[in-house]
This record gives structure tokens, C-alpha cells and sequence, in this order.
């Protein structure tokens, strides 16, 4: 990652279920509060849609998309939009992981789901460090 | 003849995250499935058109579908017409601001009391939408209106006119004349028929037809192939069903 480059955030933001909040929360932790400077959020809808500067956001950087069930649609429309996936998560496997931390609500998270996204948000804060430290060390050698 | 679950109109929203705009779609359709009109709408996540299965792609032809979009690209009402079929009306967040006089909604994760004020003004033309297009025929064969109340509904102020992920609409592909073909709503259609003790016959066949036919466009010409493979079909359901339980 050099310049300029971000790495990509692409939330599922599923409608139907407590997980697809979770994963738009937890977005919106790691874009807005925890890496602002080293992290761009992507709207999935843009890339349904075939929008350029969005293609091209995840054509360019590496990303991270977070869904809330098996179907991965945000994955699945990185790969189409011909994106390179850093890492995926899913947000059923973060809540295996952390079961004290049950999410419930959609339109509104409660504390538990809320609690998770942070969780979620600073493991991926963690790994967006990563990657950055990884393309230092590729532009220093 | 079997009753299939009654008509609901679909909701999509764009949930765009980058965008106020985006999140007052969201929350605006929530209200709608969940306070305002629960048992009259459903929903699927706008990725799963591409996503998805067949069944996803069917959503807008079998449910009369509203399209919230949070900002003049549309994303929304583009891609359900693009991958699934024409939305029966379209609704622009920022058309409502303007119409209204509403303050421009601020805040992404919560919104500010202007957000929240045109997502009630929102999810309240959504639900006015939802009620006038209950009262219009849709044709789930063609995806379309087939009276003139469709004229009342693209006539609403600023309109342009419980699923929710993964639980798009049943299809079954069967062979026809050597070709695949995709049934929407045919294992739908087949459970009715078997929950009413309906066995396979001549008379079935037809009764098989005109079911799936309102769902399905039906080639001029191919009726007898059509119940052929329906009756066929019809009878490994029941044969798997016998096996299952």
C-alpha cells in the first residue's frame, strides 16, 4: 500500500438480520472512530450497481468486507467487481468467539451487538496495521 | 384450487453507508417492516439480485416492489430493475428533503434530529406506497400492473412512481421440450397442492398450468408440454415428499 491507498472497508449492512447491523456497525467504528486516516468505507450498493469510482476503490486497494450470513454477498461482490480481498469476515464466526456478546436488534443494535462490532472493528484496526506495516517495509526494501 | 400466501409488496433499500441519505433508507424501511406495515411487506438485501440464487432475481417480479434510494444515483431502483425486474414505485430520499422542506439529514451511524425526521417522513410515503399498491393488481407473470391503478400509484407526490437475506422466492428448474427451464414458485405450488390432497391426474394438470402460470410466463403453444412435465414433476415431489416423512 503506497500513497495515498486505503485499504477498503465493505460492510454486507444485510437488512434482514441482527448480523448484517453488526457488520455496518463495526464499519462504521473502524472507518470513522478507529482508522480514519488508513481506512475508506464502501457502499456494497454502489457495487451492485457497477459504479466506477467504486469499482475502482476496490480494484485499486486492498480490501475487507464483514458480512452478516453465509450467503457473503459483500465477498461475493467484491470478487465480481474484480476487487482484491484482504481478509473476510464473517460476523457469526467473530460472535462464536465472543457468545457473551449476542446481538439482537436491527435498526437499532442493543449494548451486546454494539460491544461485538467494537470487538469486530479493533480486530480489523489490529490487522489494517498490519497491512500497512506490510507495505512499509515493501517500499523501504 | 390451492390459495398461495397472500400478496405482499416487497421492499428494497439502498443502505448506502457512505451517505445520511443511505441510512435514513435503511432505518425508514425498517420502520415500515417492523411498525408499520409488518404484515404487508418484505424485504431482500439489494446485493443478493447478483448475489443470489434465481429465486433472489424473481423478488421484484412477484412482490410489487418500492425502491428507497438515499441520493440521485438510484443504486436501488437501478439494479432491482437491471437484475430482477421494473420496481412498481421508486422513492428518493433527497426528493422528499426538497418536497418537504425538510433540513438535509445529518450523521452516518446516528442520525441528527433532521435524520431523523425525514426517515418518519420517509418511512411514511413508503407506507402509503405500501397500501395503494395492495389495492392494484399486480401480474406476477409479467411483473407489472395490469389495471389503472398503477396510474394512482406513479401519481404520489414524490414517488416515481418477512423475507429478508437469502429467502428469495422458490424456483424449480425443470426440462420442457429439452430445454431448462426456471418455475418461479413451483415447490411453493407443488406444497399447496399436496397440503390439499391433490393427486396427479388429467384434471390436475391443468389446474398445475393455470397456478403456474400466473407466476410464469408460459410460451403461446407449449400448454400440453408444460403439463406434461408439471404432472412428471408433481409426481417426484409427492414420491420424495413420501420418502421424507
Amino acid at each position: 500500500m503506497t500513497g495515498t491507498q486505503r485499504v477498503v472497508i465493505v460492510p454486507c449492512s444485510g437488512i434482514g438480520k441482527t448480523y448484517g447491523t453488526v457488520s455496518r456497525e463495526a464499519a462504521y467504528n473502524l472507518t470513522q472512530d478507529l482508522r480514519p486516516e488508513g481506512t475508506k468505507l464502501v457502499a456494497l450498493s454502489l457495487l451492485v450497481l457497477g459504479d466506477e469510482q467504486a469499482c475502482a476503490d476496490v480494484a485499486e486497494s486492498p480490501a475487507v468486507t464483514i458480512d452478516g450470513c453465509k450467503l457473503a454477498c459483500a465477498s461475493k461482490m467484491v470478487a465480481q467487481s474484480g476487487g482484491r480481498i484482504a481478509r473476510e469476515v464473517a460476523v457469526l464466526d467473530v460472535y462464536r468467539q465472543h457468545r457473551a456478546l449476542k446481538p439482537e436488534g436491527i435498526s437499532e443494535l442493543n449494548e451486546a451487538g454494539q460491544e461485538l462490532a467494537q470487538v469486530l472493528a479493533e480486530e480489523l484496526a489490529e490487522f489494517v496495521d498490519d497491512i500497512e506495516s506490510q507495505d512499509g517495509e515493501g517500499d523501504h526494501a | 384450487m390451492p390459495e398461495l400466501p397472500a400478496k405482499k409488496v416487497g421492499i428494497v433499500a439502498c443502505s448506502g453507508e457512505e451517505l445520511s441519505g443511505g441510512t435514513v433508507t435503511r432505518l425508514a424501511a425498517l420502520r415500515v417492516l417492523e411498525e408499520l406495515r409488518p404484515a404487508e411487506t418484505v424485504t431482500i438485501c439489494l446485493p443478493l439480485f447478483l448475489a443470489g440464487g434465481e429465486g433472489d432475481r424473481a423478488f421484484a417480479r412477484f412482490y410489487p416492489t418500492i425502491a428507497i434510494d438515499g441520493c440521485e444515483k438510484r443504486c436501488a431502483a437501478r439494479a432491482t430493475e437491471l437484475y430482477s425486474g421494473k420496481p412498481a414505485a421508486t422513492i428518493v430520499v433527497s426528493d422528499i428533503v426538497k418536497a418537504k422542506g425538510l433540513a438535509e439529514p445529518k450523521g452516518l451511524r446516528t442520525l441528527d434530529e433532521a435524520g431523523r425526521q425525514v426517515v418518519e417522513a420517509t418511512a411514511d410515503l413508503v407506507a402509503h406506497t405500501v397500501d395503494v399498491l395492495l389495492e392494484s393488481h399486480w401480474s406476477r407473470s409479467e411483473g407489472a400492473f395490469s389495471d389503472p391503478l398503477q396510474a394512482q400509484a406513479e401519481g404520489q407526490g414524490s414517488m416515481q412512481a418477512t423475507c429478508s437475506c437469502g429467502s428469495g422466492i422458490p424456483v424449480q428448474l425443470v426440462e420442457i421440450d429439452g430445454t431448462m427451464v426456471s418455475l418461479v414458485a413451483l415447490p411453493l405450488i407443488f406444497e399447496r397442492f399436496r397440503e390439499a390432497g391433490q393427486k396427479p391426474g388429467e384434471e390436475l394438470g391443468a389446474e398445475l398450468l393455470d397456478m403456474v402460470c400466473i407466476y410464469n410466463p408460459i410460451p403461446e403453444g407449449s400448454e400440453p408440454s408444460y403439463i406434461e412435465t408439471l404432472l412428471r414433476e408433481y409426481r417426484d415431489y409427492l414420491h420424495r415428499a413420501e420418502l421424507d416423512s
